[in-house]
């Protein structure tokens, strides 16, 4: 959904990587903040922890 | 871009982004709210400290101690008021020959259709004429002034029902409204005098309005919304008060005597959720009321100036209804979380017990109401050029839109009786079980949200064209956002809903609705930078078909039925009491009502009301007919 | 067709489909529980063990929370063999209840549900200390002792147990009438002391016999606090001499004229004999 006019293929790839990479990484840290809160923590691989 | 351009915002721009912030505000609060309701939960290890707290005690006061004698004397005679909840036996109600609880259902929700109408219109028109101010825009102006003259005569019909309904109480529940009355005491004073206050600041605030129409005598006329807003929400809540209490009584003993003061009374456990929960469902009800009252004109007109007219009118309705619309099932998800504290049985009797089967037809509703939304933003999208980059996505939001209506409308698995599970053949449906369940359904209604913000953002973005240069790495971030969390949504729900523990489960959910939460505020920020002084395509407004104007009138259709169905519930999960654990119902209609006997007195009110409405709108437009004057040859002819 | 009548029809058609959905749902109604009069007279064991099949069925509201596994908010108590449950948690180290039989484990952990919580079942964040489950002798639930063990009996016989739970005998009777006092007419006076607390609630809000309810002064150590004058004052007017820490209002004020004189001295004797 956008004009991908002023950079090149590899430009756009590479930005939109990066992106990706940083909203995956706050949504994990976003799962892992909300259930600490609510004292359920969880592990690296997002399963219960204890 | 041209000067010219950056010079002439087009309104309904403004406008939109006004409610934007509106709608962030509105977010943040529910969010706020959800980190309260999951802060109370965790407090709920502490009840037993009340316990702990007056715990044995070993000395004893004693004062002036009286013999026994004279203390029996002295107590004997003079009979002691009763003070504990009366306890009627079946006897003790009134019998009119008809169901007395068909009666007040009636009464009631009537009174609460409209009651609902008359408090959210006034408030969004404040906001309304409030934006008419800043971007100094009259025809803001005259809209605001549109809606509050097409409702006005719901304030008369909103206090006529209120009479009939407290009169009807009285007269076939007298034994539960002496006991009310005498719990809530002086508060039906203040509930009365506000009356007067609101029927003050109506009037003064509609007749006013072009008295007080500039400078700073617009000032004046914007108060005077304001405390009319702040009469109508305090009468909501303490009216509010005596449901809560009914259902989750406080500040009296177990055997219902009054022991602390009206505001540990009304600052029950349930008394916020509901107050939330109806505050923003009646800005969606009047939202979608008013739509069909523009649709209704929009359809009855070919005129071009007319139509344009009514098409900004029943877009900005829409637009209201289904703002207010999304964040609901989050303070909705609030009240269940608080009914649950409160009592699980009560919880599971709403959820799990025999009023399992109505979340099947309110899915239905709200499938309805979402799939009208869409429906009618598609349709709009009509009214630019610049949508046909965004039509191809229509059918995919369509096809998701769907999937999850289905599956959140496939039945949830209940245990009602040994006999309806041998029925059954297992407490499962082999085949459905795995959709019926919960975590299920909480995927579903997320991903149901976020395409319906989706088509919102489509519609949005589709007479603009992005002009900063980094928009295409925020469109990467806003394609990111979505496909993560509907990823994050989809993962969490099967993961922690079927393969963990219950109570991981019941803590995923918010995981949930945080994820759909954050679509939808960093899609309102994203845009609100990325379109800042953005390119606009032209776009028409009347331009649009008639038949999505029938989108409007499902919206009041849906939501009037939906709102029934939702007081039905509420009103069934105290079962056999007046007041949970406290006073209980010894009627003849004691029971809760099948799912289709309650659908059929919902249609019977949702019909009654459409009928009031329209006599509403009729009498608003027969203020501007004037009757031409009869020529002398028509006298002629006549005579 | 003109544009009234068109909106009309689609309106009124749309409700109409809501209508049909929700007559298609099955059709249940919620029947509020019925006061049962049992004829202690002629009621047999098995009589004994239907009536607490259905209350554990209906009334109870039992079935609400446990279900089988996949669905129920609380341990699956018809799949499982109760009495061996009970059995398991008299041993379980973690059991800090008084009960010493099954029948006793079973009996506490419907008037005190916090005795003991099977792991996993607590109330969140309460780490498995506190029970989210009601008192099932208080509102709304508020089954009476004789109801009871009628579940306790079902919950025996259903996997074969022996039952251990009496008969209820014609004494009994008393606490039937306070269950269900639309009957009308006088209950009969009690003729045990416990009989005569039981038949005026004193349990339901103080700690007496057992009980361990909170909304009023504990009684189970008022011997040693009061002399038997000073019970009977606080029985007749409750209002004259508040513990501190509670609150004046809360007590029924018309005992004095409810109870027999011998009812009122059997409490009184009662209570002075409460020490600890």
């Amino acid at each position: 959904m956008g004009d991908e006019k002023r950079m090149g293929l590899a430009g756009t790839l590479m930005v939109t990587l990066v992106v990706f990479a940083v909203v995956l990484a706050a949504f994990y840290g976003l799962d892992h903040l909300i259930m600490s809160i609510q004292g359920l923590p969880l592990n690296m691989d997002l399963s219960p922890a204890g | 871009m041209s000067n010219d351009m950056s010079g002439r915002i087009s309104w309904p721009a403004i406008f939109s982004g006004r409610l934007w912030t509106l709608l962030l505000v509105v977010m943040l609060t529910v969010a706020g709210a959800q980190t309260v309701a999951q802060a109370a939960s965790h407090g709920m290890g502490s009840a037993d400290s009340a316990e702990k707290r007056i715990a044995p005690v070993g000395r004893v006061q004693v004062e002036g101690q009286p013999l026994i004698e004279e203390a029996a004397a002295a107590s004997a005679p003079e009979a002691p008021e009763p003070l504990a909840a009366p306890q009627p036996q079946r006897k003790d109600y009134p019998n009119i020959g008809v169901s007395s609880r068909a009666v007040v259902w009636i009464a009631a929700q009537m009174h609460l259709f409209f009651g609902a109408l008359v408090l959210a219109v006034p408030l969004f028109v404040l906001v309304i004429e409030l934006t008419g101010l800043v971007t100094k825009d009259e025809r803001y102006d005259d809209m605001a002034h549109e809606f509050m003259k097409i409702s006005l005569v719901g304030f008369s019909i909103t206090a006529i029902f209120g009479g009939t309904l407290a009169l009807a109480l009285f007269l076939l529940y007298p034994d539960f409204m002496g006991y009310m009355m005498r719990v809530f005491g002086v508060q039906w004073l203040w509930y009365a005098a506000l009356f007067f206050v609101e029927s003050f600041f109506l009037y003064t605030y509609y007749y006013g309005w072009n008295a007080l129409r500039y400078g700073n005598k617009k000032w004046v006329h914007l108060t005077l919304g304001l405390m009319l807003n702040a009469a109508g929400m305090t009468i909501m809540v303490l009216a509010n008060s005596w449901a809560t209490f009914m259902m989750a009584p406080s500040g009296v003993s177990e055997t219902g005597v009054v022991t602390g003061s009206i505001w540990e009374i009304m600052k029950g456990p349930l008394w916020n959720p509901i107050n939330l929960h109806r505050f923003i469902a009646n800005i969606g009800f009047g939202g979608a009321v008013v739509g069909a009252y523009a649709a209704f004109k929009f359809l009855s007109t070919r005129d071009p100036k007319l139509r344009a007219h009514y098409d900004w009118m029943g877009y900005t309705s829409n637009f209201i209804a289904i703002l207010a619309f999304l964040p609901l099932p989050f303070a909705g998800y609030w009240l269940m979380a608080e009914i649950y504290a409160y009592s699980q049985q009560m919880g599971i009797t709403a959820m799990g017990g025999i009023l399992a089967w109505l979340f099947i037809v309110q899915a239905v509703l709200i499938g309805t109401i979402l799939l009208a939304g869409n429906f009618y933003l598609w349709s709009g999208m009509s009214r630019t050029e610049g949508s046909v980059r965004y039509q191809w996505m229509i059918k995919y939001i369509a096809v998701i839109l769907v999937i999850c209506f289905l599956t959140w409308m496939t039945p949830h698995t209940l245990i009602l009786s040994a006999r309806e599970i041998s029925v059954l053949g297992g407490s499962h449906h082999h085949i459905l079980g795995p959709l019926g369940i919960m975590p299920a359904k909480n995927i579903a209604v997320n991903l149901m949200l976020i395409v319906t913000f989706l088509s919102f953002q489509l519609y949005r973005r589709s007479d603009k064209v992005a002009v900063v240069p980094w928009a295409s790495a925020a469109n990467a971030c806003m394609v990111a956002i979505y496909l993560v969390a509907i990823a994050n949504i989809i993962f969490v729900g099967v993961y922690y809903g079927y393969f963990t523990n219950t109570v991981y489960k019941v803590g995923s959910s918010v995981i949930q609705v945080a994820s759909t939460l954050v679509v939808i505020i960093s899609g309102l920020v994203i845009d609100g930078f990325l379109y800042k002084g953005a390119k606009r395509l032209p776009s028409h407004w009347g331009q649009v078909s008639d038949r999505s104007q029938y989108a409007l009138f499902a919206l009041p259709i849906a939501f009037t039925w939906l709102m029934g169905l939702m007081g039905y519930v509420r009103s069934s999960v105290k079962t056999h009491w007046h007041v949970y654990t406290v006073m209980k119902d010894n009627s003849p209609d004691n029971f809760i009502p099948t799912i289709g006997y309650a659908g059929n007195m919902i249609t019977l009110v949702t019909i009654l009301f459409l009928l009031f409405v329209l006599f509403m709108f009729w009498i608003a437009n027969l203020s501007s007919t004037r009757q031409t004057r009869p020529t002398t040859a028509e006298g002629g002819a006549v005579a | 067709m003109n544009v009234l009548a068109k909106s009309m029809i689609f309106s009124v058609g749309l409700t109409l489909v809501f209508t049909l959905v929700a007559n298609l749902l099955p059709q249940v109604e919620g029947e509020a529980p019925v006061e049962e009069e049992v004829d202690l007279g002629s009621l047999t064991m098995d009589d004994f063990v239907t009536l607490g099949e259905s209350l554990f069925m209906g009334k109870g509201t039992c079935t609400l929370c446990h279900k089988p596994a996949p669905l129920g908010r609380a341990p699956d108590i018809q799949g499982d063999n109760m009495v061996e449950v009970a059995k398991e948690r008299l041993v379980d180290p973690r059991y800090q209840g008084k009960a010493t039989s099954p029948e006793a484990y079973i009996r506490e952990s419907m008037v005190d549900p916090s005795a003991y919580v099977v792991a996993g079942w607590g109330k969140k964040g309460s780490n498995d200390s506190e029970s989210p489950m009601p008192h099932v002798d208080k509102p709304p639930t508020a089954l009476s002792g004789l109801e009871m063990d009628a579940i306790i009996a079902w919950l025996e016989a259903k996997d074969g147990n022996e039952i251990t739970v009496a008969l209820p005998t014609m004494e009994a009777s008393a606490e039937v009438a306070v269950v269900a006092p639309a009957g009308g007419g006088l209950p009969a006076p009690a003729a045990t002391p416990e009989e005569a607390v039981t038949k005026y609630g004193c349990q339901a809000c103080h700690t007496l016999l057992g009980s361990s309810a909170s909304l009023g002064p504990a009684l189970d150590d008022v011997g040693d606090r009061l002399e038997p004058e000073q019970i009977r004052q606080s029985i007749i007017a409750p209002d004259a001499v508040i513990t501190e820490g509670y609150t004046s209002g809360v007590m029924p004020q018309d005992f004095a004229g409810k109870m027999t004189v011998q009812e009122l001295e059997m409490i009184v004797k009662l209570l002075a004999e409460q020490k600890q």
